[in-house]
C-alpha cells in the first residue's frame, strides 16, 4: 500500500516526467513511437469497437426501446437471427440493397475513374475541370436530398422540364422510378473520393512509361490494360471497398427523400436497421439486422482483398 | 495501310467522344448547383429553373432573422449566427483532433516494424464496418456516461473518431514517401530524433496534413447522425440538424412545405467555408498518396 502511494505521489510524477522528457530529448524516443499510437487507438476503440461489441450483444437479447424491456431484457440467443431468416421485409431489403450498391458502385466507381482521367490529362481546362468536378462534395449531406427532390418534382421539376425539351414524357421520378432517383442523388456527390484518390494514382505514373509506349506503337487499349491499371491497382482496390463501405451504411438520402418507400422498394439494409429499432422499437432485432450487414461488408471486403492478390 | 487508316477515323473520333462524355458528366453534375445559386436570388422561389427578373437578397435577410419567414415555417426560430458558430466548433475541433491523431498514428505506423502489423492496418478499416445505425443506441448509452450530451466537442471527439481510419491510411502513405535518409541526415547533423521530427518530417508531410485537415474539417462540418443523437438544445444545433429542423418537418415529406429561397440561401452559406478551404488546400489534393495494401489475412 504504501509503495502504491509512493508511486503515485507528486514527486515520483515529476520525476517520471522529467526522465520521459531526458530520454526524448537525448534521441531514445524510439521507444517512445509506439506510445504515438496511443491516442488514435483509445478514440477508436472508445467509440468505434466498444459500441460494436454492445451492439453485436444486444443483438443476442430481447431489449426493446420502450417500456421495461429496455432495463429487463433477457438472452435468447439466436432468436433473433432465427426470425431473420423467416422475415420476408428482410429478404426484399437485401435484394434492394445489392442492386443499390452494386449499381452505385458501377457509376460511381466509372464517373470516378473518367473524372480522373480527364483531370490528370494534359487539356489546357483540366485545371478548371477539377474545380467544378469538385463543388459537389462541398455541399454537405443534408441539403443535398433537397435540391435533388426540386430538381425530380413531376411537374415543375427541372429534369422533366429537359425531358419534355427533348420530347420525352415526364417521368414520375419519387414514386415510379424510386430507386433510379436514389442511385443517381448517390452517385452526384458520391464519386469525388475515388475521382481524388485515382487522380493521385494516376499521377504517381511515371511518364516515361507511355514514352516507351509511343515507341513502340502500343494501342490506347493496351496501354490501359498493361500499364495504367497495373500501376493503380491498390488505390483501385481500396476505393472500391471504401465506396462499398459507404453505400451499404449511410441511409441519408433513403431516409430523408423516400423513406424506403414505395412498397420497401428503397428499403435498404441499414434503413430496415433503424426503422426496426427505433420505429418499431425492436432493438435487438434491428441490431442482428446491423450485424448481418457488417458480416456481409466484412465477407465482401476479405473477398475483394484474396481477388486483387491473386490478379 | 489498313490499320493507318482505321486509325485516321478513330483517333478524332475518339477525341469527339471525349468532349461528348465531358459535357454529359458536367451537365449532371452542374445543373442542381445552378438552380441552388439562381434560386438563392429568387424573390420566389420554386422546384423550377428560372432566372429571376429581379434578383434580391431577401432570402439572406431571412435567415439572420432581419425580415420575416412569409408562410410556413415562420412559427419555427432560426438561429441561424450560432448554428453556424457551433458547426464552426465542431468542425475545427474534429480537424485538429485527426491531423494531430492520424499525423501520430501514422507516422509511428510508417516507421515501425512490428508483428501483426498489416493485420492491425487492415483491422483500422474492419473497425468501422459496423453501420452506423446498429452502433447509435450504445454509442448514446456511452456518451451518457462520458457526459456528451448537449456537448459540442463531445460530438466532434465521436465525429473524429468515424473519420479516422481513413485518415491514418492517408496519413500513413504520405510518411511512407519521405525517405528515411532524410531523418537519418539531420540526426548527423545533430538534430534530436523530436526535433529532427518536427524540423524535417512534418514539414515534408505538409500536403498530406493539408489533406488530412480538408477531409476531415468536411467531416465535421456536414455531419447529421452524430449531432442527431448528442444534441438536444435548439441552439447548440449544428447547421445541419438547424435545417432538418426547420425545413423537415416529417421525414420522407420533404418538399411539402419547403421555403425554397431561404432554404437555398442557407445551403450556399452552408457550402461557403468549405469551398474556400477547398481553394487553400487545392493543389495538395492531386497528390494524396495511400498506404499499399499488403494485408496478410
Amino acid at each position: 500500500m504504501l509503495k502504491l502511494i509512493k508511486f503515485f505521489s507528486l514527486s515520483n510524477i515529476y520525476k517520471l516526467l522529467h526522465r520521459v522528457l531526458r530520454d526524448i530529448k537525448s534521441g531514445l524516443i524510439d521507444i517512445y513511437l509506439p506510445l504515438f499510437l496511443v491516442p488514435a487507438l483509445t478514440l477508436l476503440i472508445v467509440f468505434q469497437l466498444i459500441p460494436t461489441i454492445w451492439a453485436i450483444w444486444y443483438s443476442f437479447t430481447d431489449i426493446e426501446l420502450l417500456g421495461r424491456k429496455l432495463f429487463e431484457y433477457n438472452f435468447i440467443g439466436f432468436e433473433n437471427y432465427s426470425d431473420l431468416g423467416e422475415d420476408p421485409i428482410f429478404w426484399k431489403s437485401m435484394s434492394v440493397t445489392m442492386e443499390y450498391c452494386i449499381y452505385s458502385l458501377v457509376i460511381r466507381f466509372t464517373i470516378g475513374l473518367a473524372a480522373a482521367f480527364y483531370i490528370t490529362s494534359k487539356m489546357r481546362i483540366a485545371k478548371y475541370i477539377v474545380a467544378l468536378l469538385l463543388l459537389p462534395y462541398t455541399i454537405p449531406g443534408t441539403v443535398i436530398p433537397y435540391i435533388w427532390l426540386s430538381m425530380l418534382d413531376t411537374r415543375y421539376g427541372t429534369l422533366n422540364r429537359l425531358l419534355a425539351l427533348v420530347g420525352l414524357p415526364p417521368q414520375s421520378w419519387v414514386y415510379r422510378r424510386a430507386m433510379e432517383s436514389v442511385i443517381m442523388i448517390n452517385c452526384w456527390a458520391g464519386y469525388i473520393m475515388a475521382m481524388l484518390i485515382l487522380a493521385s494514382a494516376l499521377k504517381s505514373i511515371p511518364e516515361e512509361y507511355y514514352e516507351v509506349c509511343e515507341i513502340y506503337g502500343a494501342s490506347r487499349l493496351f496501354r490501359f490494360l498493361h500499364i495504367t491499371l497495373p500501376l493503380i491497382k491498390y488505390p483501385l482496390i481500396l476505393c472500391i471497398i471504401l465506396i462499398f463501405k459507404e453505400d451499404i451504411d449511410d441511409f441519408t438520402y433513403v431516409y430523408m427523400f423516400t423513406e424506403g418507400g414505395p412498397h420497401y422498394r428503397t428499403e435498404l439494409l441499414s434503413l430496415y436497421a433503424y426503422h426496426k429499432a427505433f420505429a418499431y422499437y425492436e432493438l435487438g432485432y434491428g441490431c442482428a439486422v446491423g450485424v448481418i450487414v457488417a458480416i456481409i461488408v466484412f465477407l465482401l471486403t476479405l473477398a475483394q482483398i484474396k481477388l486483387s492478390r491473386i490478379a | 495501310m489498313y490499320k493507318g487508316f482505321l486509325k485516321n477515323i478513330t483517333e478524332p473520333s475518339l477525341e469527339v467522344l471525349r468532349y461528348v462524355i465531358l459535357i454529359a458528366m458536367l451537365f449532371y453534375i452542374l445543373t442542381p448547383l445552378v438552380w441552388l445559386f439562381i434560386t438563392t436570388f429568387h424573390p420566389r422561389g420554386g422546384p423550377y429553373l428560372e432566372i429571376p427578373e429581379k434578383p434580391t437578397l431577401e432570402n439572406f435577410l431571412i435567415l439572420f432573422g432581419i425580415v420575416k419567414m412569409r408562410v410556413g415555417a415562420a412559427a419555427h426560430p432560426v438561429y441561424m449566427h450560432k448554428w453556424l458558430l457551433n458547426s464552426f466548433i465542431i468542425a475545427i475541433t474534429t480537424m485538429i483532433i485527426v491531423v494531430v491523431l492520424s499525423a501520430m498514428a501514422g507516422y509511428a505506423l510508417s516507421r515501425l516494424k512490428f508483428r501483426g502489423k498489416s493485420i492491425l492496418m487492415a483491422s483500422l478499416l474492419i473497425i468501422g464496418f459496423m453501420p452506423t445505425i446498429a452502433k447509435l443506441l450504445p454509442l448514446y448509452k456511452l456518451c451518457i456516461m462520458l457526459g456528451f450530451i448537449n456537448n459540442l466537442i463531445g460530438v466532434a471527439i465521436v465525429v473524429a473518431s468515424g473519420a479516422l481510419p481513413v485518415q491514418i491510411w492517408i496519413m500513413k502513405g504520405f510518411f511512407d514517401h519521405i525517405p528515411r535518409d532524410l531523418e537519418e541526415q539531420a540526426w548527423i547533423f545533430g538534430c534530436s530524433k523530436l526535433s529532427a521530427l518536427f524540423r524535417v518530417v512534418m514539414p515534408a508531410a505538409g500536403p498530406g496534413l493539408m489533406v488530412v485537415a480538408f477531409f476531415s474539417f468536411l467531416a465535421g462540418w456536414g455531419n447529421f447522425t452524430v449531432p442527431l443523437i448528442l444534441i438536444r438544445t435548439e441552439t447548440l444545433f449544428p447547421v445541419s440538424l438547424g435545417i432538418a429542423s426547420v425545413f423537415l418537418h416529417h421525414p420522407g415529406e420533404i418538399g411539402l412545405a419547403v421555403e425554397y429561397g431561404p432554404l437555398c440561401a442557407l445551403s450556399l452559406i452552408y457550402a461557403l467555408p468549405s469551398i474556400i478551404l477547398y481553394y487553400l488546400t487545392r493543389r495538395y489534393l492531386m497528390h494524396i498518396k495511400l498506404a499499399r495494401i499488403e494485408v496478410g489475412v
